[in-house]
């Protein structure tokens, strides 16, 4: 039985009055994805930050790897890698400089970049400037680094952000493997079908709260609503959507009205998706 | 503190440094360029005797002792004279009593007061002297009994006149100085504004890892940069050991005001900005140094008064640990000040 890899108590930050993260609490175990999710302005960044020791907390702690992250803000951070959204590399080295870079700041001995440069896909480019990559390369880039100390918590801000889908199926690829290694990953991402693959338990984050947090699967139980969606034809020759809610005591006889009465051209059943729950939850969009 | 973070973060900066095409330019020509107009000014000093003369007397013949290499300017108060002579517009000042003419007659010997600057060659005392003989024997037509009371304005540095040249050392060392700290603030304020000040900082990097790597890039480039310089154009063969300290603490107060400018500065062009308009602060007391006279005594409230003063001082006129103490004091309070408040700000804008 695995043990937690992240303890969030009561965890509190505040800008002057603003109360950006209002005292969460969750925990996430060795070996698991979490989703985290929510709109901006959320509190999700400054969660991240408290959680790797960027900032300290008003209130609550944090704890990983057993560690409180405020005592021991150095030994954590031995132990995390991070890949934050907004690209910040130093774009006048080398890829391959670059990872070194921070292999030496991690006291890795050595280190080979050329691995970890496959791994994304830069190998042949890891001795040009990084000011010459495409914003993709850079992304693969940034999640690289946040790979040379092989982090036991891995922090990936919005990875794929941008990526094309063939580098963002590639990014999804190395989370999954992280995870294979062992290491826990926390995923803070606006993509909900990413989310939703990826994740072993989502959160939901709003206004500062949790405001929901347990498997893709149980909160579709749980908020969302499954669905028949159905074409049928008009007697005027066009075409009419009709929808059957399912999982309600009146579903049978609805479904059996649908086929006697109307004539269905397609039909196909639909599960509510994340940003559904969501919605469903706080009354907004995640993407606000 | 982690020295192995530490190193490596610290060749990390100055491969970037020496990547910067701008800054590692200014930083070589910055040398070449100062040495060389160091070798290429005049290394004798100006030969001609101007001295400046209040009374309140007829005196019809004074124009006479006009000569080659010697200038009589009369000018209308004693504190005139004064001024002149503090700010270097004449070598001395000649006060003759209004009641020159009577105590002549009477037999009486007049009281004549010079005031000289303070770095006059001794020849100009003997030399005045010979002027006020002169200026009386013509009014009188013989030679009569005067009594000259001297005056040195500003430290005695009599007889120790120095060529232009070794008075624009301190200059030249400041101004290299303040380039490196424009180096230093744009590649702080680049790590800032591009965010990779947050990705080394999640690593087991401090923040005091940080700020001793920068400092010591920053004063490490500085402080290098301004010993070379001064060794080449002699500024060591005196008091050397005054001179290492005195550039190290100035080092160290261009980097704590790099700090501050990088935390002013968003982009190369801000920080630019920033540093030119402190660049020219800071080399005001310079030009006091270089050019006598042309500042007043505000300039003791400019940080690099305390370096300038040291260098001139120690380079040009041999003084000792017991003349610049307090000048060092002071300029490690500066570096203080500076370097604590550097940190502050700094640490605010990327926290």
């Amino acid at each position: 039985m695995p043990g937690d890899a992240i303890v969030a108590e009561e965890l509190t930050y505040r800008y002057g009055e603003l109360v950006a993260v209002d005292h969460i609490s969750f925990n996430v175990a060795e070996g698991e994805i979490l989703g985290f999710l929510g709109p901006n302005g959320a509190g999700k960044t400054t969660t991240v930050k408290m959680l790797t020791g960027q900032l300290k907390p008003k209130e609550g702690k944090a704890v990983l790897l057993g560690m409180d992250v405020g005592s021991n803000v150095e030994k954590v951070q031995g132990q995390i890698g991070v890949c934050f959204e907004e690209t910040n590399l130093y774009e006048q080295m080398s890829a391959a400089e670059n990872l070194k870079l921070f292999a030496r700041l991690f006291g890795i001995k050595g280190f080979d970049a050329n691995v970890l440069l496959k791994r994304v896909d830069l190998a042949g480019r890891e001795n040009d400037r990084v000011e010459g990559y495409s914003k993709g390369m850079k992304q693969r880039l940034m999640v690289a680094r946040s790979l040379v100390n092989r982090p036991r918590v891995l922090f990936l801000d919005e990875p794929t952000a941008g990526l094309d889908p063939a580098s963002a199926e590639a990014i999804r690829g190395i989370i999954l493997e992280e995870r294979e290694r062992g290491a826990t990953v926390f995923l803070t991402t606006h993509d909900i079908l990413e989310a939703d693959k990826l994740s072993d338990r989502v959160a939901f984050m709003n206004q500062g709260k949790i405001v929901a947090l347990d498997t893709p699967h149980n909160l579709k139980q749980q908020y969302g609503k499954r669905a028949l969606k159905a074409k049928v034809a008009t007697s005027s020759g066009g075409l009419e959507d009709r929808e059957v809610i399912m999982d309600t005591p009146q579903t049978p006889e609805a479904v059996n009205e649908l086929f006697t009465r109307e004539k269905v051209v397609t039909i196909h059943s639909e599960e509510a998706s994340l940003e559904d729950i969501f919605i469903e939850i706080t009354g907004r969009g995640l993407q606000g | 503190m982690n020295l192995r973070i530490i190193g490596a973060f610290i060749s990390k900066d100055l491969s970037l440094f020496f990547r910067n095409r701008f800054f590692a330019s200014m930083t070589v020509l910055g040398i070449i360029v100062y040495i060389a107009i160091y070798f290429v000014m005049p290394k004798q000093v100006d030969e001609t005797l101007q001295i400046g003369l209040y009374t309140q007397a007829t005196l019809p013949f004074f124009e006479q002792v006009q000569e080659e290499g010697l200038t009589l300017q009369a000018v209308d108060s004693e504190e005139a004279l004064k001024e002149g002579v503090v700010e270097g517009e004449y070598v001395a000042g000649v006060v003759l009593p209004a009641d020159i003419l009577e105590s002549f007659m009477s037999g009486q010997k007049p009281r004549i007061s010079v005031y000289f600057a303070s770095d006059a060659p001794p020849e100009i005392k003997e030399s005045v002297e010979s002027i006020i003989r002169e200026l009386a024997f013509l009014q009188a037509g013989q030679v009569l009994p005067i009594e000259v009371t001297e005056e040195i304005l500003g430290p005695d540095m009599l007889g120790k006149q120095i060529p232009p040249r070794d008075r624009m050392r301190p200059l030249f060392a400041v101004l290299l100085l303040i380039v490196e700290t424009m180096g230093l603030a744009n590649l702080l304020s680049q790590e800032v504004e591009r965010g990779t000040i947050r990705a080394v900082l999640v690593t087991p990097m401090s923040v005091i890892d940080l700020f001793a790597a920068k400092g010591a890039v920053g004063v490490g480039l500085a402080f290098i940069q301004s010993v070379l310089f001064i060794a080449v154009v002699g500024g060591m063969n005196t008091q050397p050991l005054i001179i290492l300290v005195a550039l190290l603490l100035g080092a160290v107060l261009v980097t704590g005001i790099g700090f501050l400018i990088a935390a002013l500065g968003k982009d190369m062009m801000s920080v630019m900005a920033w540093g030119i308009m402190i660049f020219v602060l800071l080399s005001i007391p310079s030009f006091g140094v270089a050019f006598p006279g042309t500042v007043t005594d505000w300039i003791k409230a400019v940080p690099s008064y305390y370096l300038v003063d040291t260098i001139h001082r120690a380079a040009n006129f041999g003084s000792g640990w017991g003349d610049i103490w307090y000048n060092l004091l002071i300029l490690l309070g500066f570096d203080i000040a500076f370097f604590w408040i550097g940190i502050i700000v700094l640490r605010r804008k990327f926290r």
